[in-house]
């Protein structure tokens, strides 16, 4: 009797020495995060958006010279003696100024209004070199020389034209928002409480800050990060320039467009400030566009995706 | 009760007749006798264990530690080339050219370095980091496996989320597989240290036994008046013999690690840095390509690794950097005619086939890289390998000769001892 109780002990003792003896550790790793390089959080905005300079005038034109006829010592006459005139561009603003993938070009909206000014200039729309720029180096290639005029989806306001001159608009865009198909935000005011993505440094990006009531905003390096952003379900919405949107919604058929504009953005094109010139030479080339019917072609040609033209913005001068 | 009185009273009268003993002449002779020649073996078997341990390591900076920081390297690399094969591919927007075969060389390398790299791993830190590489790893080709796709499609997004994909890999991956590497090798020089250290408790143990020797021949000289006691003499010399052994066998191991370190570790893992800037740079280049915007940071991203590059390279004396002059040329080029908004002839630069353009450029700088990491690796097992050859009879001639040195001690103590019985 004893021992067995000693057995039943002991094979008690053994159970309880194998319980007792906990299994190694097994290694874990937590899901990977990713995100799109140098995101960042929003935390400024909306100064802009007064309007005391009378933006949108511009310079009258004069009779427009003929091409490969202008006048001389003029800025024209000294790019014509270069042959070639220098635009500053993009090339990832599908629509407006973008390398085409099959054909390794840039094309768009803006490279064509570009290709009409060498036109104007030399009777020859291939006299032409692109230079690519940033959103943030506008102003400095202009003021440095760098480039004749910069024609890449650039809204005119009171802030940059402190720094360079402006044509007529030759565009008007509406900033909207870009969500999910699925998505419950129908328009601006729906974005409390959620997260909206824009370019940083750009009006669009004060826009949405400046919202009331105000969505949280990451500010990415372009336009494509924020869709790729939107696609992993990192952020609920893009707001910007339609045109901008529609590029964007054009390559994923689970996002639309949707809401009243925020804003409205006019678009024109940039020159250094000295060169007045210049600024009346491409106002009578936008004119002549407006009347020639150039301008309803080139809409025909890139943006009629967006749905029948508006027409051409009507110029306004200051003269 | 009575039983244990009489047996602590037997003890305590031996212990009595034991200390009368040890006071006469022939005590004093048997108790010189016992201690030297137990310390000489004591020492023997220290010397031989310490010994053994330097053995034991050289075979594990061969066997473990230094293929393990090898296979770390290689995973360091292979994640930064499939990183740069990945966006050159993208780039040339060829689905079956030879950049998507290097891309997909570097993933299956990547994952063989990952398994060695797992496998050699003993502590759990190290596991849980592979572990993390290689969930890494898939969420990557996740990612360029999207992009491809939308690339295909005419997308720019595309473009995104192979930026998005490098992201993951630059900012991440290849810290996480750089911490691996250079733990790794931390081990690799700790382990080269400890074959070439000297045995300092094994030559202390041997000062104690000549001490201990010394002593007792003083004794014996004034109990017996015989100044030189033969065996006592020998088994000195014996000590002495050992002591000159060790220190010359550890100090010719230590030279020869010396050399691996120098030339081998610490230049592995210059070069092996070198090889990863080399890859980054190269990475950079493509990317900016590919990102088509503001090539202000990754002009400087480029120039900063080049910089850094063509350090490491200098103090490494290495071949590999010649070819870096040749790169950096045709990169300013392609940097020109890109600004000058001629793309397709940046891209050219960049990685076509013309031997004079960067691709070519910069795979010689890769494969002479490569070349000079092997050539490395060699010198620096060789180091380690012929300092174990130093030290390879020194264990078992330590032991036998402290044993020695105990049999003489004893055998020329014992006509002394016998002399009184």
């Amino acid at each position: 009797m004893r021992t067995r109780i000693g057995m039943a002990v002991l094979a008690l003792a053994l159970v309880a020495g194998c319980g007792t003896q906990p299994p190694p550790p097994p290694v874990t790793v937590a899901p990977v995060e990713v995100t799109p390089a140098g995101v960042k959080d929003v935390t400024a905005g909306a100064t802009q958006g007064v309007d005391d300079c009378n933006q949108e005038a511009s310079l009258r034109p004069g009779p427009l010279p003929a091409p490969g006829a202008m006048p001389a010592g003029s800025t024209m006459a000294a790019i014509a003696e270069r042959g070639r005139l220098i635009v500053g561009v993009d090339q990832n603003q599908y629509l407006f100024g973008y390398r085409n993938p099959f054909t390794g070009q840039l094309e768009g909206f803006d490279i064509d209004i570009a290709r009409q000014l060498a036109r104007a200039i030399f009777g020859d729309p291939d006299r032409i070199q692109f230079r690519v720029v940033a959103g943030s180096e506008r102003e400095a290639v202009l003021q440095s020389g760098d480039v004749d005029v910069v024609v890449r989806t650039y809204s005119i306001n009171c802030e940059r034209k402190s720094k360079v001159a402006f044509s007529t608009v030759y565009f008007y865009a509406d900033q909207k928002i870009l969500v999910r198909r699925d998505s419950e935000i129908r328009s601006a005011a729906d974005l409390s409480g959620k997260r909206a993505c824009a370019v940083s440094g750009t009006t669009s990006a004060a826009k949405l800050y400046g919202l009331d009531p105000r969505p949280t905003v990451l500010g990415a390096p372009t336009w494509t990060d924020c869709l790729v952003m939107l696609q992993q379900g990192q952020i609920d919405a893009i707001g910007t320039d339609g045109v901008v949107l529609a590029g964007l919604a054009a390559q994923d058929p689970n996002v639309v467009v949707v809401g009243p504009n925020i804003s409205v953005e006019p678009y024109g094109v940039g020159i250094k400030q000295e060169n007045v010139d210049l600024v009346r030479f491409v106002n009578g080339v936008l004119e002549g566009m407006r009347d020639n019917g150039t301008w309803e072609a080139l809409y025909n040609a890139h943006l009629r995706s967006f749905g029948p033209s508006p027409g051409p913005p009507p110029a306004r001068y200051r003269d | 009760m009575e039983q244990g009185t009489s047996r602590t009273l037997d003890r305590r009268a031996s212990a009595a007749w034991l200390r009368r003993f040890a006071r006469t002449t022939p005590g004093v002779v048997a108790v010189i006798a016992i201690i030297v020649s137990a310390i000489c073996v004591i020492a023997g078997l220290v010397c031989g264990g310490q010994l053994d341990g330097r053995i034991a390591k050289h075979r594990e900076v061969l066997d473990q530690s230094e293929p393990l920081a090898y296979s770390a390297q290689n995973l360091y690399a292979a994640l930064s080339a499939a990183d740069a094969a990945a966006a050159s591919a993208f780039l040339s927007g060829d689905e079956s050219g030879p950049v998507r075969v290097q891309y997909q060389r570097a993933l299956a390398d990547a994952a063989a370095a990952l398994a060695d790299v797992t496998a050699g791993a003993t502590e759990a830190g190290t596991r849980a980091a592979a572990a993390e590489l290689s969930a890494q790893l898939m969420a990557y080709t996740g990612l360029v496996e999207a992009a491809r796709s939308n690339s295909r499609q005419g997308f720019p997004v595309g473009s995104a989320y192979l930026r998005e994909a490098s992201s993951l890999m630059q900012t991440t991956t290849l810290p996480g597989a750089e911490k691996i590497f250079t733990r790794d090798l931390a081990a690799v020089d700790e382990d080269q240290r400890a074959v070439g250290s000297l045995p300092l408790v094994g030559l202390a143990l041997l000062a104690v036994a000549l001490a201990a020797i010394a002593v007792g021949s003083v004794l014996v000289y004034r109990r017996t008046n015989r100044q030189f006691n033969i065996g006592l003499v020998v088994a000195a010399g014996l000590v002495v013999v050992v002591g000159i052994w060790m220190v010359v066998a550890t100090q010719l191991a230590a030279g020869a690690i010396d050399e691996s370190r120098t030339e081998g570790t610490a230049k592995f893992a210059q070069l092996a840095k070198a090889r990863i800037l080399a890859q980054q740079a190269r990475t950079d280049e493509t990317l900016l390509l590919i990102t088509r915007g503001d090539i202000t940071a990754s002009e400087k991203s480029f120039n900063e690794r080049i910089a850094q590059m063509n350090d490491l390279l200098n103090s490494a004396s290495s071949e590999a950097s010649n070819p870096v002059g040749d790169w950096t040329a045709s990169h300013r080029k392609q940097v020109d005619v890109y600004l000058g908004g001629d793309y397709s002839a940046a891209v050219d630069q960049a990685i076509g086939g013309d031997p004079n353009a960067s691709a070519a450029h910069f795979a010689a700088v890769e494969s002479g890289l490569r070349g000079e990491i092997e050539d490395t690796r060699a010198t620096l097992r060789d180091g380690v390998s012929s300092a174990g050859t130093w030290l390879t009879f020194a264990p078992t001639g330590a032991l036998v000769l402290m044993v020695l040195a105990a049999v003489a001690a004893v055998v020329g103590l014992w006509p002394r001892l016998k002399e009184f019985l």
